[in-house]
């Protein structure tokens, strides 16, 4: 856990171990979602951590040709 | 006759006097400007004021179940406007705010297309002095821009406004058809001022060049009128669902390559605006409570993270990623007001967000739009990265910028604050948020699958960014300007156009020049010609030549006439 918190940093660890909690409570409760695909388990949390690496990678793919100098537009 | 005062029309005349006040007394007159026009709120639903100008009625003061909520946070906007912009001493910036915020609400009130043509203009030429406010060359041209597409929504607006007259007889504010003529030109009004997917430009361009009191007051009114404008005229046009869809999805790339932080909260606010625009296009009950509350909701935590933005680049000087971090220590109640304003745009459970979000996922839900409930759901985790983690963590976090500063002026924190509690309270107390909404129905966010499910998004969502940072795969920000529709305007239209008009100015030059060669010639030829065979025994000079010129103009004029008659 020490080695955790000094490897990690606190409010990283703090965030893994919230999202260890909702994970568990899924399991304690029943969860169901506004569509059918949601139902599966532990749906949110795998399309919450994609969903963010995937805007990740678009986001830099599309630095090369959206991104221009500062002075771009009084060139 | 006027029979009771509109409400946010003695906003706008008050607005006059504020220049003679001074500092403190200026303030408390703006507070009781707002409040003498939030009194006309009670007067209850119906049409409360026409006119007639030359047989033509406006119905300058109607309310409705619709008009209600955007009033209700109009008014609350332009309250926390007056103290966020306490400090400022300038009085320019308070009238522009006063006038600006008045015609905003009495545009919610107009019963006819014609009144709310008035306001529509009005809100852009007072607001536009609020991007003018910076004094920096940049902020110059953009306000340029910003005020020359405003007049270009007003006038889609005005031209449909005038084809409905001719056609129906009056120009009521109702539902419109989106296939007749009138009803394509009233949407491409409403759509250029909601920022639509390529309309989008001027959002951008101009928001993060105002002043810092100013930005705040922007990302209240204008795209927030269209959205009241939409929901009362278009409220089930199913092209708004892909629209609206379009506007959640892309700017979300943007805002997370986006170095200015106020910037990315504009490309948030058309992201948002997305949402609302969905709901719209459902048009079921639930669905336009969705958005209405979506609405209200975000004019609190957008405000409040611009406010927080604002103070920064008030103490700071600039609200580059690049440049900031580490301000925690130095800007604590900021960094808190404007972490609870990125907790409730990414609606976690508790607050605003959650309460308003709900409401549109669950009528996307139960319409079975599956393809666009999870466009919405991407959307969701993408608010998240870019506003909800980006914004506070690059601003007060991130890494140590050695920029040493104090705290925002308490006017600034006070304003927070208050943006802070209501963000809390909506999301503690909704069903007295509900109750405000136009229509009554039954709807209890706080449930097992609700909690649970936005918990796992949000928190995955938030580790897939602590992962991206923490092994440093994130990149790092950079000085730059990202490409935006508005380089439609700005690059490639220029870019077509001067080279265009340069290449008819050289055939212009070689026209003039042959006209003028041909001239001397026909000169020389008759001059020659003429003494040689002594014709007039004089030389041939310029009124010799204007006598064979109406001579061959004479002939062409007999030559046609002979034609035709």
């Amino acid at each position: 856990m020490k080695h955790l918190i000094e490897k990690f940093g606190k409010i990283n660890t703090s965030v893994l171990f919230l999202c260890i909690i909702f994970l568990i409570l899924e399991l304690i409760g029943h969860r169901y979602g506004e569509t059918s695909i949601e139902d599966i388990l532990f749906f949110p949390a795998f399309f919450g951590y994609l969903s963010c690496i995937i805007i990740f990678k678009i986001g830099v793919s599309l630095r090369s040709f959206l991104m221009k100098d500062e002075d771009y537009y009084d060139k | 006759m006027i029979s009771s005062f509109p409400p946010g029309l003695i906003m706008i005349i008050g607005a006059l006097l504020i220049p003679f006040l001074p500092h403190i007394i200026r303030q408390i007159y703006m507070m009781v400007l707002i409040l003498v026009s939030a009194y006309a709120l009670t007067l209850g639903f119906g049409i409360h004021s026409k006119i007639e100008i030359m047989d033509i009625q406006f119905i300058i003061f109607q309310s409705d179940a619709l008009t209600l909520p955007f009033a209700i946070i109009f008014h609350i906007a332009a309250i926390l406007n007056v103290i966020y912009g306490a400090h400022e001493k300038d009085w320019n910036q308070h009238v522009a705010i006063m006038s600006y915020s008045g015609a905003a609400i009495a545009a919610v009130h107009a019963g006819d297309l014609l009144t709310l043509f008035v306001w529509w203009e009005a809100t852009a030429f007072t607001s536009v002095f609020l991007i003018l406010a910076s004094k920096t060359q940049r902020s110059y041209k953009s306000a340029f821009r910003y005020i020359l597409i405003q007049v270009c929504s007003g006038m889609f607006l005005l031209a449909g406004a005038i084809l409905l007259m001719s056609e129906t007889g009056n120009a009521e504010f109702k539902n419109f058809d989106i296939n007749s003529l009138y009803g394509q030109l009233i949407f491409i009004a409403f759509g250029i001022k909601a920022a639509f997917p390529l309309l989008n430009g001027w959002l951008q361009d101009s928001y993060p060049e105002a002043s810092e009191i100013g930005t705040v007051a922007l990302s209240t009114f204008t795209t927030k009128l269209a959205i009241f404008c939409f929901a009362k005229s278009f409220a089930g046009t199913e092209i708004l669902i892909i629209i609206g869809a379009i506007m959640t999805f892309y700017p979300i790339f943007f805002a997370v390559i986006e170095n200015d932080l106020r910037r990315v909260l504009t490309y948030s606010l058309n992201n948002q605006l997305g949402f609302m625009i969905v709901a719209i296009g459902i048009g079921t009950e639930l669905a336009i409570n969705g958005a209405v509350a979506h609405a209200f909701a975000h004019i609190l935590y957008k405000g409040l993270l611009f406010m927080g933005m604002g103070a920064v680049l008030y103490r700071v000087g600039t609200c580059k990623a690049s440049e900031l971090g580490g301000l925690f220590k130095f800007m604590p109640i900021t960094a808190i007001c404007t972490i609870v304003g990125a907790i409730s745009i990414s609606a976690f459970p508790l607050f605003s967000g959650f309460v308003a979000k709900s409401l549109i996922m669950s009528a996307l839900g139960k319409e079975g739009l599956v393809f666009v409930y999870f466009m919405l759901l991407f959307a969701s985790a993408g608010v998240l990265h870019h506003s909800g983690i980006k914004i506070p963590f690059f601003a007060f976090f991130a890494h140590e910028s050695g920029i040493k500063t104090k705290e925002a002026p308490l006017n600034m924190i006070i304003a927070m604050i208050i943006a802070s509690a209501l963000c809390i309270l909506i999301g503690v107390f909704p069903s007295y948020f509900y109750e405000i909404l136009p229509h009554q129905i039954q709807y209890q966010p706080y449930d097992f699958s609700h909690v649970v499910g936005q918990l796992q998004l949000l928190t995955f969502a938030a580790f897939a960014f602590i992962c991206l940072w923490h092994f440093k795969i994130y990149p790092p920000e950079l000085n730059s300007t990202v490409l935006n529709s508005d380089w439609i305007y700005r690059k490639m239209i220029p870019g077509i156009l001067l080279p265009l008009l340069g290449l008819i100015s050289d055939i212009n030059k070689k026209i003039e020049q042959f006209i003028v060669f041909t001239f001397i010639s026909i000169k020389r030829f008759f001059s020659d010609t003429m003494i040689k065979n002594k014709v007039f025994d004089r030389e041939v000079g310029q009124d010799t030549l204007i006598v064979v010129q109406l001579f061959i103009i004479l002939l062409i004029f007999i030559f046609v006439w002979k034609i035709y008659l």
